[in-house]
């Protein structure tokens, strides 16, 4: 009883930073989803190639462990390249590889995205790196430890969680107070009616995949900045976890794959923690099991009979 | 009187024709006409970093062999598969090793999983496909009864105790044995928990476990924290150590400071203090092998691998150049040992010279036991020592038998 209750606030707080990241990538695959009604599975590797350019970036800037320019400036420049290499990729594969399926058979985009995935994975693996790539972190960011009693989380992980709320509520403000917004609702709802009420519903599409793209670049920057590293597999087992969150939280629906993503977090840690961290992976995959048997619409989903 | 000097004069020119037979290496009845031999191991992937430095020693063991004659003359080519430290590519590359007759042996592979996963269709290749590993030291490459299998390293129950005991020796009260979930990791983990149960009770284990490929370790690190660890045990193959000792030092668990920590092979790699930012130095890694650096008859490999690929690429190298280097010797000489007949060598030849011979290698003299063990290996501890830019791995205790 006294590991649990001395370990309990650190457990939770290393659960919710986990859970921000899934539920920063989450978002990309429950937008997709709102709008297209399909799974991009390629969502996870966007989010590997963010950061491998932010890598890129800070490659550029510091050399033996000191950047060339202040460092807030490389960070800035990761953050930048970072989401708008993420974002025009995430436009170009929607143009390029679902567009032409957007009338096909629902499994044809899904094996389209797949193929996607396994593309950049390995066009990263054999043209940038097989082996995992150093992200110089300590030359950017405070390598300080945040301290509060028994809890502490470093300062990057801090970073990772206020950095990935502020996104999430940023994207709720925007779909749900902006006249953008109520169009890409307009067309998750119906898309032809929405085409009948004068929204470009292509436009909707694409700036649906670029704002998704973006939020995953930037979780590659995040992700980069905390672990230090970044590899070209890195998107696969993430990627997943935030699907099984958008799962959870109900697809489809943004303030649905925040929660999913934060709880998923928070049981994967709690079950690695308390119960054996030989099934730390397994408690992801489990708690989409008992969420989708008691509520298969997930928490915060349509059931399928409203939505029709 | 013709038919006497017709005779004589063809005995003469059939003695003649013979001793040409039999004469110096270079075109001659005895040599064989390809021999190739494949070098197999996770040259790309994650584990990039120890099997380009195995690769090449061995490709300057191919070199210094066929600089000397090659197998009677004939120069060895050497083919590389790279199995990316799957298994699943290991053998679809060992299926086209398997079906051509001059391929006579392989140096690899360097993962036990992969070997393992790989025994089975190399044995029941006709005929068998035998291969020497450099690295892989899981109990069962050996133990499962496979004729193919040989290896020039120490298996695991010797590392374990040698990790084990070492731990014991410096003091530990409290030890995180954890592992990588792969079938390398975990059962040396296993050997070092039972060993630490076995020898010294007193010592409290905790068992933790992270998956591979993962760079979160908050989780595993509170529980560390909390069972207020004095020693960290990790099995693994060297590319979750970075993230979890730098997750290690910014819980405030440093290394040398208030926590040791003891890793395996593939941590014995100087380019985990780069990848952790300095969070590595002072950590131990134990290794199935011995440190040409200091073996003294592999002074001159030491020198020509300079010379080869650089004065720092022995930084670079991993822990199994050496090994590799000693694995293609152990490879190369039972080829030369091997009959030629049609210009031909058979690979049951090769197997049954690698079971019966004795092979000089760098890191000594090799003769195998009947499971495909070596008898006597030094095996040993290293420390990361230097600076984050320049770093290195230094003999701490060495062990032979």
């Amino acid at each position: 009883m006294d590991y649990f209750l001395q370990t309990f606030p650190q457990q939770l707080v290393n659960g919710l930073e986990a859970g921000s990241l899934y539920a920063l990538i989450a978002l990309g695959y429950t937008l997709v989803y709102g709008i297209l009604e399909m799974l991009n599975f390629a969502h996870g590797d966007v989010f590997m190639v963010g950061g491998f350019l932010a890598a890129g970036v800070a490659g550029l800037f510091v050399h033996n462990g000191v950047a060339a320019v202040p460092a807030a400036l490389v960070v800035i420049l990761m953050v930048a390249v970072a989401m708008g290499g993420s974002g025009l990729l995430g436009v170009g594969i929607e143009r390029i590889a679902y567009r032409p399926l957007r009338n096909a058979n629902r499994l044809a985009p899904l094996i389209t995205a797949i193929g996607i995935s396994l593309l950049l994975e390995s066009v990263v693996q054999v043209q940038i790196s097989p082996a995992p790539v150093l992200v110089p972190s300590n030359a950017l960011v405070s390598q300080r430890v945040l301290q509060l009693g028994n809890v502490a989380t470093p300062f990057t992980g801090a970073t990772l969680f206020i950095a990935a709320l502020l996104l999430m509520v940023a994207l709720d403000l925007f779909v749900f107070r902006t006249r953008f917004g109520s169009a890409m609702r307009a067309t998750a709802q119906d898309r032809e009616a929405a085409t009948f009420m004068g929204i470009d519903v292509d436009r909707v599409i694409v700036v649906t995949f670029l704002i998704g793209s973006a939020l995953a670049g930037i979780g590659g920057v995040l992700y980069g900045l905390r672990f230090a590293t970044v590899d070209f597999f890195m998107g696969y087992l993430l990627g997943i976890k935030a699907f099984t969150a958008a799962v959870i939280g109900g697809i489809g629906n943004l303030r649905g794959a925040v929660v999913g993503g934060l709880l998923l977090g928070v049981l994967e840690s709690f079950g690695g923690g308390f119960i054996s961290s030989q099934y730390q992976d397994a408690f992801a995959f489990l708690a989409l099991i008992v969420v989708l048997l008691v509520r298969p619409q997930g928490l915060f989903g349509q059931p399928l009979t409203d939505r029709a | 009187m013709a038919k006497p000097r017709i005779l004589i004069f063809t005995a003469m020119a059939s003695l003649g024709l013979a001793a040409c037979g039999t004469s110096s290496p270079g075109g001659n009845a005895n040599a064989p006409t390809k021999v190739q031999i494949a070098a197999e191991g996770p040259f790309t992937g994650d584990e990039a970093s120890i099997g380009a430095g195995a690769l090449r020693g061995i490709k300057l063991a191919v070199k210094d062999f066929n600089d000397k004659g090659g197998v009677h003359g004939t120069k060895v080519d050497l083919v590389i598969w790279d199995d990316n430290h799957k298994a699943q590519t290991a053998t679809t590359l060992q299926a086209q090793g398997i079906s051509d007759p001059t391929i006579l042996g392989i140096v690899g592979p360097m993962n036990s999983s992969v070997v393992e996963a790989s025994e089975p269709g190399l044995q029941s290749a006709s005929p068998p496909l035998p291969f020497v590993t450099e690295s892989a030291s899981a109990i069962k490459v050996t133990d499962a009864g496979y004729g193919v299998a040989h290896r020039v390293n120490a298996r695991d129950d010797k590392q374990a105790a040698l990790d084990g005991q070492f731990m014991i020796d410096q003091g530990a009260k409290r030890v995180e044995v954890l592992d990588s979930a792969t079938d390398y990791s975990r059962p040396l983990a296993d050997a070092v928990q039972n060993y630490l149960k076995t020898k010294a009770p007193t010592i409290q284990v905790k068992r933790d476990s992270a998956t591979n490929g993962q760079t979160n370790f908050s989780t595993v690190v509170t529980n560390m924290k909390a069972f207020n660890a004095d020693w960290v045990f990790f099995a693994d193959e060297g590319t979750e150590t970075a993230p979890l000792v730098q997750q290690m030092k910014q819980a405030t668990l440093q290394i040398g400071q208030n926590i040791q920590f003891l890793g395996t092979d593939g941590e014995d790699d100087p380019s985990i203090v780069t990848s952790s930012q300095g969070a590595y130095l002072g950590a131990y890694a134990s290794n199935v092998t011995a440190d040409p650096q200091s073996v003294s008859t592999a002074a001159s490999f030491v020198s020509a691998y300079k010379s080869a690929y650089g004065s720092d690429a022995i930084s670079q190298a991993g822990p199994f150049y050496g090994s590799a280097y000693a694995a293609t010797q152990v490879l190369l000489q039972a080829i030369a040992n091997s009959t030629v007949s049609n210009g031909k060598i058979s690979r049951n030849d090769v197997l049954s010279h690698l079971g019966s011979d004795t092979f000089n290698t760098i890191l000594g003299p090799i003769k195998y036991d009947n499971k495909g063990d070596v008898a006597n290996v030094t095996i040993g501890i290293f420390q990361a020592k230097g600076t984050t830019a320049s770093p290195q791995m230094a003999s701490v205790k060495s062990v032979s038998g």
